[in-house]
């Protein structure tokens, strides 16, 4: 392993523990239209727009994995629906082309609400049940639209602080593997 | 070993997936001694600490949130205030000379009254120190655990500042359903899976209080020949074994009744605001003889006063819900 990929493993590592922490102290106690931002989620997104489908899968899996252990669910879970979020996030961003604010926005927004729809269609299985439109009302728009307001900024400071490459970059890295 | 980068990172995400699964089969058919149960019993074990330490840290975070959402609506709050205090002085004079009946009749009930509770119950004061992340479900953490004699199905109530409309603030929490050695996950009583059997004072009828989704609470099982009025007051009637009777639940909001069901469908406003839930009672029962309530597993049937349910078996711990 070159010096530039500890590099990058170090700031994914990094990622990992501000999101672990700041998740578990501070973002699942505030809740704002009635819901509390996915900030595991929102950073699955992040890695897998600005390194690539792998690294989102990964951090996808292992972030996946600590939501398990903190909010007491089932592990394996918020692994699977994260391992996919952030694999097919970096696959369309590899075929988009073009990562814009407005992009980051949708592409946040269809994450949370893909990953809201997979965990409901778990509940629906294994926990309590609700009506579609109702729980859509409550939960998944809601979160949705909290998750891709959240992510914008955080992507961008991340940019900014390069924690991850600029979208250019990032782009012609993209591009270059060919995929 | 896959020749070029495209196929080894869908080698990756394949493997991911596949881990994933398995953790997920695990978690569910392993006992709760098997080691992903360890793993994450000692997970959650690290993290309580920090999450307890997250809580206060959080505090001046929420009541800066409270503080900008509440101020909006002062002005509107304040013009309702006055017109409700009106009316509550006027009340307050009726309450006296009620008061004054009670204090006489007080006298002869106190001879054969008992407690809320049953004798020999402690109670364990805990602090909240997490929520359930989605509307999916509700509960709260508390940071207290078995080491402080907490145990499963262990019931909890609380006391929350009054809100704008909560009559009383005190009443029912739920039950612990998750216990480790320092912290402990407790059902609310809004949640879509709990179910309470529950009674209404002055008309006697009797059915299960229910959670939903949505945070509302329903009566259901009430029989339609019995009349049932608003703002009559909802306590547990006892039976199954979970919660003890005349706990106060709360509210009679509003009673229905549809032509194609035999029961009554009844809402009820919880006395406790769970919004503001910061601290909780757990009551740690006396053991029944010849049983140990407190660790047995109670069928959810039962804890519905026979009427069968739906029951999802957690894998965390042994847990009805």
């Amino acid at each position: 392993m070159g010096r530039r990929q500890l590099i990058v493993l170090g700031r994914l590592l990094l990622l990992f523990v501000m999101a672990v922490a700041l998740q578990v102290l501070i973002v699942s106690r505030v809740s704002i239209l009635g819901v509390t931002a996915d900030l595991f989620l929102i950073l699955t997104v992040i890695i897998a727009i600005g390194r690539g489908s792998m690294e989102g899968a990964l951090f996808g899996f292992f972030a996946g994995l600590f939501a398990g252990i903190a909010f007491y669910e089932p592990l394996g879970v918020h692994c699977f629906i994260y391992t996919l979020v952030g694999y097919f996030v970096g696959m369309f961003v590899a075929r988009v082309g073009s990562v814009t604010p407005w992009v980051v926005l949708f592409i946040a927004g269809v994450s949370s609400f893909s990953s809201q729809f997979l965990f409901g269609l778990y509940q629906y299985m294994v926990g309590p049940r609700s009506a579609f439109f109702t729980i859509v009302a409550i939960q998944i728009l809601p979160q949705m639209v909290l998750d891709a307001l959240i992510t914008v900024p955080i992507f961008m400071l991340f940019v900014k602080l390069r924690l991850i490459p600029a979208p250019a970059t990032q782009l012609t890295s993209v591009r270059s593997a060919g995929e | 070993m896959p020749r070029n980068k495209a196929a080894w990172r869908r080698a990756v995400f394949v493997v991911l997936i596949i881990a994933s699964l398995a953790l997920l089969t695990v978690s569910f058919r392993e006992s709760e001694s098997g080691p992903v149960h360890a793993v994450q019993q000692a997970g959650a074990g690290i993290l309580s600490p920090l999450q307890s330490w997250g809580a206060r840290a959080a505090e001046p975070f929420q009541d800066g949130y409270e503080w900008i959402r509440t101020i909006w609506s002062a002005h509107e709050e304040a013009q309702r205030l006055r017109a409700e205090l009106q009316e509550l002085q006027g009340e307050a004079v009726k309450l006296k000379e009620q008061a004054e009946e009670n204090a006489r009749l007080k006298g002869l009930l106190d001879l054969k009254e008992k407690g809320t509770f049953p004798d020999d119950t402690e109670f364990v004061v805990a602090r909240v120190i997490g929520k359930s992340p989605t509307r999916w479900e509700a509960w709260v953490q508390i940071d207290k655990g078995s080491e402080d004699g907490v145990e499963v199905n262990q019931p909890v109530v609380g006391a929350t500042p009054m809100a704008s409309d909560s009559p009383s603030g005190k009443g029912l929490v739920g039950k612990v359903i998750t216990v480790t050695a320092s912290t402990a996950q407790v059902q609310l009583i809004i949640d879509a899976e709990s179910s309470v059997a529950a009674k209404i004072q002055g008309s006697r009828a009797e059915g299960i209080v229910e959670g939903s989704v949505s945070g509302s609470l329903t009566m259901d099982f009430v029989d339609r020949d019995i009349t049932v009025e608003p703002k009559r007051v909802v306590v547990t009637s006892g039976y199954g074994g979970v919660y003890p009777p005349a706990v106060p639940i709360g509210i009679v909001t509003n009673v229905g009744e549809e032509d194609v069901n035999i029961y009554k469908e009844i809402e009820v406003q919880s006395f406790v605001d769970f919004r503001v839930l910061e601290e909780v009672m757990v009551l740690l029962m006396p053991a029944d003889d010849g049983s140990s309530s407190s660790t047995t597993t109670v069928p959810a049937d039962v804890d519905r006063g026979g009427l069968s349910t739906s029951t999802t078996i957690r894998p965390t711990t042994s847990t009805t819900r």
